[in-house]
This record gives structure tokens, C-alpha cells and sequence, in this order.
């Protein structure tokens, strides 16, 4: 995985172990007939996942995790759909790179392919 | 109600009449190809790795001959619906030991709300519960019917 990919999978893992310890979700599964076997595989995953990002996004992933739940957000429309502020232009990320923070809230912006953000 | 489903949700891009892998991971792979040709998923590997993470936790087939996979993720763009089939049948490890002929991928991106993919996924479910509708997806002759069928459940 790229750099940008492993900050994603990161987050990925955060939102499915977060659903995954919700009685709901668990209850929805349940009635679905998908058992959920215990989670250490998944948490495992975490734990490798975390050590392959960049400890430059680590830092900022950790302070956001711990603040919002969800350290990434996607741009959308020039949005950041973490706290919803339109984002100024000097906030896109360098050419090449599809990673910046929200100045806004400090979420790690994902701009994904910045022609189709 | 919770989760909406816009129209586009459902499109024959997202349809494979019939797999040409029989092997979980491959199929999984065959899946998100669909949905990234179609410009549903823009960071195609991060998916495929949450899907394999979510799959072995468990079983997302509850048996009966389908599978409803599903994710939320940063990759994908908007929430869509992969519908595939197989004739030959897939082993996805389901308890009753059946082979998966029907696969319901649910794709939602980040920020969709959990009680709203979870909506979504129980509504797909509910699709898909009786024998008479799953038979009639199986035979359709194009995606029409099969989207028609489930536009039923989450309309």
C-alpha cells in the first residue's frame, strides 16, 4: 500500500471496529445471520495498519481520532465532510499529494483524485 | 427510515450477470473492479483490503445460497449496490455449507452515518430473505428485474 492508502485503510479499520462494538450493529448482524467472531484478527489489522503510516499523519491522526472518532475526511465539492467548512484553495494539497489537513477542524483531508474532489 | 437510496445506487454498471471467478478473494476482487470501472470507488485498494478484514470476522453469507458483503470506506465515492451472480456458485464459507449463486455488495462511503449503511444492509437483507425473490433475481434476464426487486424493499 502507498502512504495515502495505508492512512485510509487506518481509518477503514477505525469505523469498522467502532460499528463493530456498537449493540446495534451487533444486533442488526445477528438478525441478518452474520455472526461476528471475536475481534482480535480485525485488531491485529489495526496494529499494522497504524505502524505502516507515516509517523508525519500518525501525529495528526491520533490527535484527531481521539478528538472526533474519524481522524479522515473525504473532500467533497470543496468540503470538508468532517465539519462541513468550505475549504480555501491554498488548502489542497501539494501536486501529486491527496493528503492535507483541515485548518478548520484538523482532520486529515482526503482529496482523493483532485480533479473529481 | 434512515438510509436513502439515490437512483444511480442501483445501475446496471454495477451488475455482473455471472462471475468468472469461483474463489472468495477473486470474486471480492471482481467485485470492486465493477465498482471502480463504474467511478464508485476511487481508492480501490484500501477497499479490497477492508472487505478481506471484514470477512474474516465472519461469514457475510447467512446462508441460503447469497452474500451481502459490505463496507463503508473513505474509497468510496457514493453509497452503491453491486449486484452479482454466479452459476457455478462461490464458497463463501457460509454455515449451512451452500454455495453463494447471489452477491449484494453494500458500498457506503465514510461519512454516510452507521444507522443509515445499517439500514440500508438490513433492507438488502430483507430483499433477499425469501426463496421466491431470490429465485426471481436469479432468473432474471436483465438487471432491470433484479434492480426492480430490490427498489421494492428499499424504496
Amino acid at each position: 500500500m502507498t502512504p495515502v492508502q495505508s492512512v485510509l485503510h487506518l481509518h477503514d479499520l477505525d469505523l469498522l471496529l467502532h460499528e463493530l462494538q456498537d449493540a446495534e450493529a451487533l444486533a442488526c448482524f445477528k438478525r441478518l445471520g452474520l455472526p461476528i467472531g471475536p475481534l482480535a484478527p480485525l485488531e491485529a489489522a489495526r496494529r499494522e495498519a497504524a505502524e505502516r503510516v507515516d509517523p508525519r499523519w500518525r501525529h495528526h491522526y491520533d490527535r484527531a481520532q481521539r478528538r472526533y472518532g474519524g481522524a479522515v475526511a473525504a473532500v467533497r465539492g470543496r468540503t470538508c465532510q468532517g465539519c462541513h467548512m468550505t475549504l480555501p484553495r491554498s488548502a489542497a494539497p501539494a501536486a501529486g499529494e491527496m493528503l492535507a489537513l483541515c485548518e478548520s477542524c484538523g482532520r486529515i483531508l482526503y482529496w482523493g483524485v483532485r480533479s473529481n474532489a | 427510515m434512515l438510509g436513502t437510496l439515490a437512483p444511480s445506487a442501483l445501475d446496471t454498471a454495477l451488475y455482473i450477470p455471472d462471475l468468472r471467478h469461483r474463489r472468495k478473494s477473486a470474486v471480492f476482487d471482481e467485485l470492486v473492479d465493477c465498482a471502480v470501472a463504474s467511478g464508485a470507488v476511487r481508492c480501490d485498494p484500501a477497499l479490497r483490503e477492508l472487505l478481506r478484514c471484514r470477512e474474516s470476522l465472519g461469514s457475510t453469507s447467512p446462508g441460503r445460497g447469497f452474500a451481502l458483503p459490505h463496507a463503508r470506506s473513505l474509497a468510496v465515492r457514493s453509497t452503491r449496490v453491486v449486484v452479482a451472480r454466479s452459476g457455478r456458485g462461490v464458497d463463501w464459507g457460509a454455515a449451512d455449507g451452500e454455495l453463494v449463486h447471489l452477491i449484494v455488495l453494500l458500498l457506503s462511503p465514510s461519512e454516510c452515518p452507521e444507522s443509515a449503511h445499517l439500514d440500508l444492509l438490513g433492507r438488502l437483507g430483507n430483499a433477499l430473505r425469501f426463496q421466491r425473490q431470490r429465485q426471481k433475481m436469479l432468473e432474471a434476464g436483465g438487471f432491470e428485474t433484479i434492480a426492480s426487486l430490490l427498489r421494492e424493499e428499499l424504496a
